[in-house]
């Protein structure tokens, strides 16, 4: 074989195949001048291995991890962003749509009566004064029937919406027929009144101006009976 | 791990080597951080490509080859026929090295480029014939040809008086 300098270069490197590496070796092991170009190979590579990384600027890596860092932001804004964003559009829309509002307060109301004690912050069957005191946290009711039915006045609290927002809740019972009153300080995409069904409860929704009025309960007699008597006393409201 | 686990832990602790690289072959600090940072951006953007089980060094030093010679380009469309970005390092990247060692990085920012950067894939990075012809996209016997000729023009500029 004669001398193939790059076929050293690739021996030294432990490449070729089984059977070139072989021819390579013999020939290395006979010729002087190839044997000294892979000495001297190895040794360059030695040193070229045992260099010193060059290091960087302080601080570069620290900056770099940064940058990094400030990418994945991003990346998970992408998608969070438009989500949120969604998530607000769809709350809004909620908000002013009555089957939501009055999914919210079939919930509330079972919540609130399913409790051992009525969670009222004012209790009684005195309608004025659970009048007087909603006036006195800000709260103006066009009037709380009492009683109705027999459904007798319990007592009132303010229940949250989910979107924060606080509404009135004054609550009826008669035995193990219960009934709520609330006020929603806004108004609802809706006619003056719409009667709907949440989880097995009746509701009516009831326009009043900027805000809503509801009744909820078990059955529907109930509600036309609180309702009634509320619009008695809204008409009373109303009429000069 | 996920994907930013995975990142920080396995490409990361890369950074020294693909710096040190980078460095050797711009000869500038502020280029090879440049260079660096690209690469390492680039890496992120898709470490979901890479192929685990296979030499995430090499990819690396792909990414950071492909982002050479991005700028490269991109450099020299805005000279507009000017000057030509100048081939070798202008000064030997050792600042700190000496005797042989600085005698060895002297000798190295002295090799034209293509051989250089063989040489220090080979020798430095320690990749593989297949590795380096993956990353420099040349047939392996490009790849041999190269290491033997800069080991060579490295030999003789040890060797020679030229200091």
């Amino acid at each position: 074989m004669t001398c193939q300098p790059e076929s050293v270069t690739a021996w030294v490197d432990g490449g070729l195949t089984a059977e070139e590496r072989e021819r390579v070796a013999q020939h290395v092991e006979a010729c002087a001048e190839c044997r000294a170009q892979a000495e001297s190979e190895t040794a360059l590579r030695t040193r070229l291995r045992a260099l010193p990384q060059l290091a960087a600027r302080a601080g570069f890596e620290r900056e770099l991890a940064g940058r990094l860092r400030s990418r994945r932001i991003p990346r998970l804004a992408r998608v969070l962003l438009p989500l949120a964003a969604g998530l607000a559009v769809a709350g809004f829309w909620l908000r002013g749509s009555p089957e939501a509002v009055a999914r919210e307060l079939a919930f509330d109301h079972a919540k609130c009566f399913r409790k051992q004690q009525l969670p009222a912050k004012v209790v009684g069957n005195d309608a004025a004064v659970i009048s007087g005191w909603f006036e006195a946290q800000g709260t103006s009711l066009p009037g709380i029937p009492a009683p109705a039915a027999g459904l007798q006045l319990q007592g009132a609290r303010y229940c949250p919406l989910l979107d924060g927002t606080f509404v009135a809740h004054v609550y009826y019972r008669d035995g193990p027929r219960t009934a709520s009153l609330f006020l929603i300080p806004r108004a609802l995409r809706m006619g003056t009144v719409l009667n709907t069904t949440a989880l097995g409860r009746q509701v009516r929704l009831i326009a009043d101006g900027d805000r809503t009025l509801a009744v909820v309960a078990e059955n529907a007699a109930d509600v036309e009976a609180l309702s009634a008597a509320l619009g008695r006393r809204l008409a009373l409201l109303f009429v000069p | 791990l996920n994907h930013d686990e995975r990142f920080s832990a396995e490409a990361l602790p890369l950074l020294g080597a693909l710096y040190s690289t980078a460095l050797r072959l711009t000869g500038k600090p502020q280029d090879a951080e440049d260079l660096v940072q690209e690469t390492f951006l680039r890496a992120y953007r898709s470490f979901g490509q890479f192929a685990p089980g296979t030499n995430l060094r090499a990819w690396m030093h792909t990414i950071l080859r492909n982002v050479c010679t991005d700028t490269r380009r991109k450099a020299a469309r805005t000279l507009q026929g000017g000057e030509l970005p100048e081939d070798g390092p202008p000064v030997a990247p050792a600042q700190e090295a000496f005797g042989a060692e600085r005698d060895l990085e002297r000798a190295l920012a002295g090799l034209p480029e293509v051989f250089r950067e063989a040489v220090i894939l080979r020798d430095v990075e320690e990749l593989s014939y297949e590795e380096i012809s993956g990353v420099l996209g040349v047939p392996i016997g490009t790849v041999t040809s190269r290491i033997y000729r800069g080991r060579a023009l490295l030999r003789s500029a040890l060797a020679g008086p030229a200091r």
